[in-house]
């Protein structure tokens, strides 16, 4: 009976305590799973570094959703930074803008690259970006997909079945394993290629629709489960990002793409044509209103060169010239010129 | 009173032959049909168990070493450092900012350096200085000479040392110096990290505990409340059986469902924090009540009419009825749905995934508005790392969790059995 009373007179106390917190101590990011690793091991140097703030909050959400939540407006209910594994596209940037987010600082945090990967009992295949778009495309270069093995794409190619496992459509991974590699395989075409002049649409849908039929299966965006999918099944292929290959380098192998194999220097020199560039967004309108977050941008950019710490994590360092420029803006918090957004 | 005892028409009949052979056969069928259906009742209960036995096994298998670390004994040489540290500055007012300020992994890298050449990043873990910090902020007296600490070693270090794989880089440390794996208490205090070594569960534990707290505090109440007046009160109409599939239905709800809700209506229309207990457990409160009024009600009914009727029969109110006999009599079969409602909300992921508990959370919840994240989630979230190192820690943290659960469907066996009644 007490006991009923008091819970009764807990949970009335508790829904009068449920107010809103005005202001906030500490940082909140969202965004790209790619990033998330390097970001919470940011956000865990800063907090032992200074236990004045308190220690930011990371969430992994991938670009786009992270974008929306980021973009939704200013004030301590939204977050403050957020991670992106491809540049903030212009539409976004203006939904950013009508919501009242008008300054973004952005830095280019490092290069990842994104690995077509086989199993170490794999047949070492080799592939082009072109032969890659054509086994796996919807309708490659506007033909129905017949293909079912490696050789039916190539004759140079062994004769074993399509499996290729990778990430869903929300993960900017995917995004930009069409972008990078599926876009050039297409382009390899030259009457697609015309056809991005004309009819871009079309372009886009040829060009980045993924087949389903099985052949390509959705990992979700767990990229530890693709690893092992890899281990169990020799002829399978994945895509990941590069820490992933890094790590399990004693059971997975980068598959060459064009004859360029993914390491570290090819992926910082984009040779490699997986290697996109990874970026952190921040608002500089909560820079006043969030203690420590200059700090934060401070740590982040002492932390993105070779022998820093994030590089020991799997971050390819970007090339010294755009390490000084971002280091520069993270000195003097340049806001984003919206103008220089592409698409 | 002259009724003739009438003479009851039956027909006549052989006696069964038992011996025959059409009866035999049909006696073995019988007793066939019947070893089959043990056979398949047992069958079915030993899959169940052989399942629950390999999920234990893998789980405890995989997940016994995440609860112990290889530690490797470094002297730090504090007195010949080139980085002097006053242990004065670190007693007395100002010792935090002095502590927090203090390059305590300089020290550590030079000592180690000396010590092993090069690799120190190979060898130690990236939050090993934080145990010489911790030490000096337990005595700074050690910083006048020379300290032997038992620090971290790296996860590589670590998966090798606990596995027994031969490994040359663990080799030679331990041609150097000590190296041991003990039980490690920081893994049970310890929250989120990074890195592998330096994990501890506390954080989402205690995330799990105040999101409980809330979703107690709401379902609870609003549960036993709505099944006594569903029993006691209501008067029966379509109105009432209307409420009645609702609720019903809204316990077969996918918990996702929930999720979205809890996103629209705590966070977008109410603003209240992402990521912290107080959604989470508003949320599971949704989830959970519809389990409590099921429970409630069927419990209230199994009360005998009985009782209620000797009650009113000395003049006892209705809410006397209520609470001074029915209540208290159906409170264990109340405890019992509550706490199995409670248990699944433990161990809910995708509800909390839409309201943000799956931040990276690297400090213990203060409140219930801190951003926290719950058990289940942060195994979600371990085992998608890039090192390898959490494997293990990812079945550890699983270990705790059913280690959560079976104490909590403990205590309801213990409470039905303790204040059950039977009539």
């Amino acid at each position: 009976m007490r006991l009923v009373r008091g819970l009764v007179l807990a949970s009335a106390l508790l829904l009068a305590g449920c107010g809103q917190d005005a202001s906030r101590q500490q940082i909140r990011i969202v965004g790209s799973s790619t990033v998330y690793p390097f970001s919470t091991a940011v956000a865990e140097r800063f907090a032992r570094k200074n236990p004045k703030f308190k220690a930011p909050i990371v969430e992994s959400t991938g670009t786009g959703a992270g974008m929306k939540l980021f973009c939704s407006g200013v004030g301590a209910a939204y977050p403050d930074i957020e991670d992106a594994s491809r540049r903030i596209k212009k539409s976004e940037m203006e939904g950013c803008t009508k919501a009242g987010v008008r300054d973004l600082i952005e830095l280019q945090i490092g290069i990842d690259g994104i690995m077509l990967a086989e199993s170490r009992a794999g047949s070492a295949i080799a592939l082009t970006p072109a032969q890659v778009y054509q086994a796996l495309a919807a309708q490659p270069y506007g033909k129905p997909q017949t293909a079912r093995t490696w050789k039916d794409v190539d004759p140079s190619l062994p004769d074993t079945a399509i499996q290729v496992y990778g990430p869903p459509p929300t993960s900017g991974t995917r995004d930009a394993f069409a972008e990078l590699i599926l876009d050039a395989g297409c382009k390899a075409d030259p009457a697609t290629k015309a056809l991005s002049k004309t009819d871009p649409d079309t372009f886009k849908a040829i060009c980045t629709k993924i087949r389903e039929d099985g052949a390509y299966v959705e990992a979700g965006e767990n990229d530890n489960l693709i690893v092992q999918k890899l281990g169990a099944n020799p002829d399978a292929i994945g895509i990941f990002g590069y820490s992933f290959l890094e790590e399990n380098a004693d059971r997975v192998r980068g598959i060459p793409l064009n004859g360029v194999h993914p390491t570290y220097d090819t992926i910082a020199d984009y040779s490699y044509p997986g290697a996109r560039p990874l970026f952190i967004y921040v608002k500089a309108a909560h820079l006043r209103a969030v203690p420590g977050l200059a700090e934060f941008v401070a740590e982040y950019a002492s932390a993105w060169n070779k022998e820093g710490y994030l590089s020991r994590r799997g971050l390819i360092a970007a090339p010294a010239d755009v390490q000084a420029k971002n280091a520069a803006i993270a000195k003097a918090l340049t806001i984003l010129d919206p103008k220089t957004l592409t698409e | 009173m002259t009724d003739p005892v009438a003479t009851p028409q039956v027909p006549e009949r052989r006696p069964t032959d038992w011996k025959g052979k059409v009866m035999q056969r049909r006696i073995a069928n019988r007793y066939a049909a019947e070893r089959r259906f043990h056979a398949m009742g047992l069958g079915a209960v030993l899959l169940s168990v052989g399942f629950l036995a390999f999920l234990l096994v893998t789980m405890i298998g995989n997940g016994a070493s995440g609860f112990r670390r290889t530690e490797i004994l470094v002297p730090v040489d504090f007195a010949h450092a080139a980085i002097r540290l006053d242990p004065a500055s670190f007693r007395g007012p100002g010792r935090e900012a002095a502590l927090a300020a203090a390059d305590f992994e300089g020290v550590l890298f030079e000592s180690a350096q000396a010590r092993f050449g090069g690799g120190v990043f190979k060898i130690l873990s990236e939050g090993a200085w934080l145990t010489v910090r911790n030490k000096v902020a337990d005595n700074p007296d050690i910083l006048k000479g020379k300290a032997d600490i038992w620090v971290p070693a790296s996860s590589a270090i670590d998966r090798a040392a606990k596995s027994g794989t031969p490994d040359p880089e663990l080799d030679r440390v331990r041609k150097i110096t000590d190296v041991r794996t003990s039980f490690d208490v920081s893994f049970l205090v310890g929250a989120d990290s990074t890195d592998p070594t330096m994990v501890g569960v506390w954080g989402a534990f205690k995330g799990s505990l105040l999101t409980m707290l809330v979703t107690l505090a709401l379902a609870f109440p609003v549960g036993v409340l709505s099944a006594l007046y569903l029993e006691e009160y209501a008067p029966r109409n379509r109105w009432t059986d209307l409420i009645e599939v609702s609720i019903n239905n809204l316990a077969a709800v996918p918990s996702i469902i929930f999720g979205l809700l809890g996103l629209a209506v705590f966070l977008n229309v109410m603003s209240l924090p992402r990521s912290a207990p107080i959604v989470g457990g508003l949320t599971l409160a949704l989830m959970t009540m519809p389990v409590i009024v099921i429970a409630g009600r069927n419990a209230i009914k199994a009360v005998p009419p009985s009782i209620r009727d000797a009650a009113l029969g000395i003049g006892a109110s209705r809410v006397q009825v209520v609470f001074h006999h029915v209540l208290p009599l159906a409170l264990p079969g109340i405890l019992t749905g509550t706490i199995i409602g409670m248990a699944r909300a433990l161990g809910e992921t995708a509800p909390l995934l839409m309201i943000g508990m799956r931040a990276f959370v690297s400090a213990p919840p203060g409140g219930l508005t801190d951003p926290a994240t719950v058990l289940p989630v942060q195994i979600f979230l371990w085992s998608d790392e890039v090192s390898k190192g959490f494997v293990e820690k990812t079945s550890a943290a699983i270990i705790v969790l059913l280690v959560f659960l079976m104490t909590m469907n403990g205590l309801a066996i213990y409470l039905r059995n303790r204040f059950e009644r039977r009539w």
